[in-house]
């Protein structure tokens, strides 16, 4: 059997790019819903500061 | 503190990955593909406790109506079902060379998929209830069937893939893995039970910042 | 109270099976005649192919049915906006759980009945040696889909997207039950003795009782509003 090590570095890059990416999706959903606490006015999550 | 926790597992991750490509030794009969081992075999079994955990914070959350049982059952179902997608993407990538095929309905693979799409399920039904007390109730009730499933599933499916061989075969024997090749796995399992805990706590806190917001 | 309990359900179940009669189950009789042409279309004339099919499309047409079917099982409420009414009973409302789950089962296995009598005749299959096993193997399927579809059907009245969610959450939790049924029915047709399969029919009792168990202890909490 050959050595395979192209499957096996797709695997784990799989991994990490799934892992990682939750891991970026949570972190930046984080950030939109406590940008809003941080004096801007309450508005949808993500809604653009206004502009003064 | 759920940084460190997030910290912990990052560190614990390394030393897997150390683990799986620097001390575990190459397997003889799959050669270098096995090493997909340690990220599929953990990957399963976080995903079984992520379902496990659904299957108690549902039964605590009907007992109790406490939204911290909701919302953990909530976050773990979400991570359980990452997890299984990881499971069975590996799967299919160890299949390739070993098997010859990207899939096969052997018994491992099979039920993680029922699996897979039993909680998939559960997500889609709280996307579509929008009442949150609703959602969090029907949602239990659904994480309390699928759990139970889980065992029917199991046995199903070994049996199915079996063929006419008598159930004998339901428990096969402890396989003689050398000790290395446990620990490494063991190692990993410890990495992604970490992560996990990191990815439950950090949605755990997401729900509840959505809640408060009225999101 | 126990008898209170009972004879509720089996006024629930009477008038539920009278009043479904004659929409329900006409519908159906005529969807089983249609899937008997769709999978000889969809299988071609090989009559061959299709014997060796007949386990899997006889239980491929009751899940299908059956879907359908079970589906509808609170839809007469919905509709006539008497889901309150079934919030507000008193009482254990597993009972009408119960009633439900009876009809439901009764109405499966007539059409499912009808199924098998319209497969036999169609494509010639003498099924008169394997009616007691295929009897046993029905009623035990048809209890777990019931089941569980009767849990569901209440647990997606009210959802959004509801004939897209029933049979996506139903299909999957009932894989035992599909595998297990088809293997059983494959050796009761091939004329095997039912002892050859006791295994997978002490899966589909053990899914029977665990289901059953389930929806009496959960179906209280999916009628609270």
């Amino acid at each position: 059997m050959g050595d395979n090590w192209g499957f096996v570095l797709a695997a784990y890059a799989l991994a990490a790019i799934v892992l990682t990416g939750y891991w970026r999706h949570l972190v930046r959903r984080e950030r939109e819903l406590n940008a809003p606490v941080a004096g801007h006015p309450p508005g949808a999550p993500g809604a653009p500061p206004r502009q003064q | 503190m759920t940084r460190v926790l997030g910290w912990l597992a990052a560190l614990a991750l390394l030393a897997g990955l150390g683990m799986a490509f620097a001390v575990a030794p190459r397997e003889a009969t799959q050669g270098t593909v096995q090493r997909i081992m340690y990220v599929h075999v953990p990957s399963v079994w976080v995903a079984y406790c992520a379902f496990v955990v659904v299957f108690v914070a549902s039964i605590a959350y009907l007992a109790t109506r406490a939204e911290a049982a909701d919302r953990l059952a909530h976050a773990s179902a979400e991570v359980g079902v990452l997890f299984t997608g990881l499971t069975i993407a590996t799967g299919s990538i160890w299949g390739k060379p070993t098997w010859g095929t990207w899939w096969t309905w052997d018994a491992r693979l099979t039920s993680v998929a029922v699996l897979f799409v039993m909680y998939v399920g559960y997500l889609l039904l709280r996307g579509m209830i929008d009442e949150g007390e609703r959602a969090a109730r029907y949602a239990a009730v659904l994480g309390v069937v699928a759990a139970l499933n889980i065992p029917l599933v199991h046995f199903s499916v070994l049996w199915w893939r079996t063929l006419h061989q008598p159930p004998s075969l339901m428990k096969p024997g402890p396989s003689s893995m050398p000790p290395v090749i446990v620990r490494a796995l063991l190692v990993n399992f410890a990495a992604f039970a970490l992560l996990y805990l990191y990815f439950v706590a950090k949605r755990v806190r997401l729900l509840r910042l959505e809640g408060e917001a009225g999101a | 109270m126990i008898f209170a309990r009972r004879a509720w359900s089996v006024v629930w179940k009477d008038l539920l099976v009278e009043r479904r009669s004659k929409e329900t189950l006409n519908a159906l009789a005529f969807f089983s005649l249609l899937l008997l042409f769709v999978f000889q279309f969809a299988l071609g004339p090989d009559r061959e192919r299709l014997a060796a099919a007949l386990p899997g499309l006889l239980w491929l047409g009751f899940v299908l049915a059956g879907l359908l079917g079970l589906g509808r099982t609170f839809v007469l409420e919905r509709e006539n906006d008497c889901w309150e009414g079934l919030i507000l009973a008193p009482g254990d409302k597993s009972a009408i759980y119960v009633g439900k789950l009876a009809a439901n089962v009764t109405l499966m296995l007539v059409v499912e009945g009808l199924i098998l009598l319209l497969f036999a005749v169609f494509f010639n299959v003498d099924l008169a040696p394997a009616l007691t096993g295929l009897a046993l193997v029905m009623i035990l399927g048809t209890v777990g889909l019931a089941a569980v579809g009767t849990l569901f059907a209440a647990m997606t009245a009210q959802v959004r997207a509801r004939e897209l969610l029933f049979p996506v959450l139903l299909l999957p939790v009932q894989v035992p039950v599909l595998l297990g049924t088809v293997k059983a029915t494959e050796a009761v047709l091939l004329g095997e003795p039912l002892g050859a399969v006791g295994h997978w029919l002490g899966l589909l009792a053990a899914a029977d009782v665990i289901y059953i168990v389930t929806g009496l202890l959960t179906f209280d909490f999916l009628l609270e509003s």
